[in-house]
């Protein structure tokens, strides 16, 4: 595709349709959208071809969505292309280190190439953003670390990518702090972490450090929390008080944050406005038969909440298959999110919270000037994508096809 | 493909668990070619067979085998599927959808025979042969509904078995149906339904008699949706297990959803659980993530019937579900931390009635000789794997014949 060219009858949506004042369906018009340098250069209706002589594609009336953010992977876990294998059963999460430990050099194929595998799937399911955990431990240095960059770098311009250094078998009970740094050192821009009280054994050490070597190489943070209960709020408010003082403010997210749910009235508000206020964001996978943290009420209190894929097919779990947007659905059918607008508002999970149309029905997006990051989706409108998973039959980044393609164009 | 006999060679056949110490850690397969004759299997005989007549053959190209599926509670003739998208309005009790439905259910009739049709053959493509569906039974629409499904299933006579519950939506008393239910079982219907004995119609006792009495009179059986939910639930499904067992309906109750069994003490829903499965009355799931998870696992430790179904799929109800059973199991296992080989394996009973190819030792008991050649072929290693990963049905077969995907020859 050359630089600028026209994306012809692309479905954009335009307002809600009410009926008694609540919201019914949405109303949505065709148009044409000027794609130049990656951007969104014109949006015009679909009345008027342009007749310029810049090249034409046509998106035959297929929905545009903003492209999704997978917020939580790890590429360098999947076995996706190996033989199938269940889950071992483990006593403890420190036998399932143990276990990954060895299954992961034993397999067939490199690193690499079942990260490239999964990487496919994430980009033909909409997503043209990955942040990926990678494994940082004694036993393995950054050979993963280094194997996971060459994965990104062969889809260089094709999608934007982050990596959390991640000390899954404990930052301190590995001692691996040198190496986290290290990897900080050769492009990780996040640090990450694993329940500082339940796996580093000392809580306060484990998030002073995590925050240390942020500081130190001018990362991010992105913690995983397990941790249940009050012992989970505890590490949460730790982490806020450290993000405080470092004036890492906007820089911090908590994966998981199993204890959200167990918070009682009042603590809840509190806890929704000091995460508010310091710009530390959760990212749940929404996993189901336990409970997770209250994404509704946490968004409603203005909290930045991400909804992501974690584990895709490894050792920690069989199921998994990359599609975030079929995550979004899953969370708005465990928290009844079953309206048009409940619906439409669920996509901001799946997108660092840009939707086509904003709470007041108004066309939010896109906007002259944005990414040509786009999903070309097989509905009439967002909710309709979020309730039924909709086919995407076509992905683009930046103005380039990176998934699929047009059939008429 | 309509040849009475034929071979499908290259057949992958699960035929033992396999063992690291006393943990089950895979499934072993091996390879079969299948004679079917008239619709069942005639031989089955190991890959090295050589095969010395002229009978057609078909290559599964060692594609694993699996029984078909049955789609256990659905509603086939309420729906938007297939047609334009619409969201759920927000409703505040069950009486608020029924008044909905006065309006809603004659301007669906036009196109209910239309879009049953295409749910049926959706399921089918999942690999799905037999369907229980409910169809509404009440003052709006009559039996027009009754008739419009009837009609869809008669365009699938021969690729599909089914069960019709008479179902009076609108409460058997509350809405004063009971002849048109009556009327409905002389029609077609097989099972006599009900919905809520308490919230909908008001009178535990004599909707739950009114009921059982109906499907004596007319040697049907019995299907209902309880919803009410902890000891009013568990004081209905008690009740309703003492009139089975009076009017000895044994084998012949199904309880749907069964919302009772979750929110009580253990003890109480293993003690309803015994009874249950001393009599015979099944429990049909949709597998619920929300706030309310059923015990399924205690369930089925009881001895209790369990099946699956996707009830809604896209309606004025629930904007969610897909008819893909495979996917159903598939969330079972996840949602009841089923991760293992022998878990998932087994888990593949609750969508095909009670099937699995190995039982629980690990013994091969399907497919014999002798049995309808209703089967699947799937693109997977082994039962647990296509639970986990959701596998692709390759070709959908019942009684011999394909009905669905494609096979060389």
């Amino acid at each position: 595709m050359s630089s600028s060219y026209w994306l012809t009858n692309v479905c954009l949506e335009k307002g809600f349709r009410y009926e008694n004042g609540v919201v019914i369906g949405t109303e949505t018009e065709n148009c044409h959208l000027l794609v130049e340098n990656g951007k969104i250069a014109k949006i015009i209706s679909a009345d008027t071809l342009p007749d310029d002589q810049l090249q034409k594609k046509d998106v035959d009336n297929l929905l545009a969505l903003p492209s999704f953010i997978e917020k939580h992977v790890h590429l360098d876990k999947t076995i996706l292309g190996e033989k199938w294998r269940a889950v071992t059963p483990v006593a403890s999460i420190f036998e399932r280190f143990e276990i990954e430990k060895r299954v992961l050099p034993s397999l067939s194929t490199t690193t690499k190439e079942r990260a490239k595998a999964l990487i496919e799937i994430l980009l033909q399911a909409g997503s043209t953003h990955i942040r990926t955990h990678v494994d940082i431990y004694q036993e393995a240095g950054l050979t993963n670390f280094f194997e996971i960059q060459e994965a990104l770098a062969d889809y260089e311009g094709k999608l934007s990518s982050e990596i959390v250094a991640f000390p899954q078998h404990g930052l301190l009970r590995n001692n691996c702090a040198d190496l986290v740094r290290e990897a900080v050192r050769n492009g990780a821009s996040l640090v990450g972490g694993v329940d500082p009280a339940n796996v580093d054994g000392n809580m306060e050490k484990s998030l002073q450090q995590m925050m240390e070597i942020a500081v130190e190489g001018n990362a991010d943070i992105d913690l995983h929390l397990h941790d249940p209960g009050k012992l989970g709020l505890a590490t949460i408010k730790r982490l806020a008080q450290l993000t405080e003082e470092a004036g890492w403010q906007g820089r911090v997210a908590v994966s998981h944050a199993f204890a959200l749910a167990d918070m009682i009235e009042g603590e809840a508000d509190e806890m929704a406005q000091m995460l508010s206020e310091l710009g530390i964001s959760i990212i749940t996978s929404v996993p189901i038969g336990r409970t997770i943290p209250p994404a509704t009420f946490l968004h409603n209190k203005g909290v930045q909440v991400a909804v992501a894929c974690d584990n895709i097919f490894d050792s920690w779990s069989p199921f998994g298959n990359g599609d975030i947007l079929e995550r979004a659905s899953r969370l708005a059918e465990l928290t009844g999110r079953s309206t048009e607008q409940k619906l439409a508002e669920t996509l901001g999970f799946i997108t660092g919270g840009i939707t086509p149309l904003n709470k007041n029905g108004q066309q939010a997006w896109p906007k002259v000037g944005d990414d040509a990051s786009i999903v070309f989706t097989e509905a009439s409108c967002s909710a309709e994508a979020i309730a039924r998973r909709s086919n995407r039959p076509a992905v683009m980044y930046r103005g380039k096809l990176v998934s699929g393609g047009f059939t008429k164009g | 493909m309509t040849y009475s006999s034929y071979w499908l060679t290259n057949v992958r056949l699960e035929t033992g668990y396999q063992y690291n110490n006393e943990t089950i850690t895979g499934t072993d397969t091996s390879i079969f070619h299948l004679l079917v004759e008239n619709g069942k299997f005639a031989r089955i005989v190991p890959q090295e067979t050589v095969i010395s007549d002229d009978l057609i053959k078909y290559d599964a190209q060692k594609s694993l085998l699996l029984p078909t599926f049955k789609e256990m509670h659905i509603h086939l003739d309420k729906t938007y599927y297939g047609g334009p998208w619409k969201a759920v309005t927000p409703a505040k009790s069950i009486f608020d959808r029924f008044a909905e439905e006065k309006e809603l259910l004659p301007q669906l009739l036009p196109t209910a025979k239309d879009r049953a049709e295409k749910i049926l053959s959706l399921l089918i493509g999942f690999g799905s042969t037999h369907v229980r569906t409910h169809v509404n039974i009440d003052p709006v629409v009559g039996l027009k509904n009754l008739e419009a499904t009837l009609d869809a299933l008669q365009t699938f006579s021969g690729k599909i078995s089914h069960e019709i519950v008479a179902f009076p939506q609108h409460g058997l008393l509350h809405s004063g149906v009971e002849s048109l239910v009556r009327e409905a079982l002389k029609h077609g219907a097989t099972h006599v339904g009900g919905v809520d004995p308490h919230t909908v119609d008001g009178n535990i006792e004599k909707s739950l008699n009114t009921i059982i009495e109906m499907a004596v009179d007319t040697n049907s059986e019995i299907d209902i949706h309880i919803h009410d939910r902890d000891h009013l639930g568990l004081f209905t499904m008690n009740r309703l297990a003492d009139l089975t067992e009076q009017a000895r309906l044994h084998n012949k109750v199904t309880v749907s959803h069964a919302f009772g069994f979750a929110g009580i003490p253990e003890a109480k829903a293993a003690e309803l659980a015994a009874r249950f499965t001393q009599l015979g009355i099944e429990v049909t799931s949709t597998v619920p993530i929300g706030k309310l998870i059923m015990p399924i696992p205690l369930l089925e430790e009881k001895g209790v019937q369990i099946s699956l179904g996707t009830d809604s799929l896209t309606d004025h109800w629930s904007p969610f579900g897909n008819g893909d059973n495979l996917e159903k199991a598939g969330r079972l296992a996840e949602l009841y931390g089923y991760a293992d080989e022998w878990s998932l394996s087994q888990s593949l009973k609750f969508i095909t009635g009670g099937k699995t190819p190995l039982d629980k030792q690990g013994k091969q008991v399907w497919p014999v000789v002798g049995d309808d050649a209703d089967m699947n072929l799937v693109k997977a290693s082994c039962s647990a794997e296509a639970v986990a990963r959701r596998a692709t049905r390759e070709a959908v077969f019942y009684k011999g014949t394909l009905l669905s995907g494609s096979l060389s020859h």
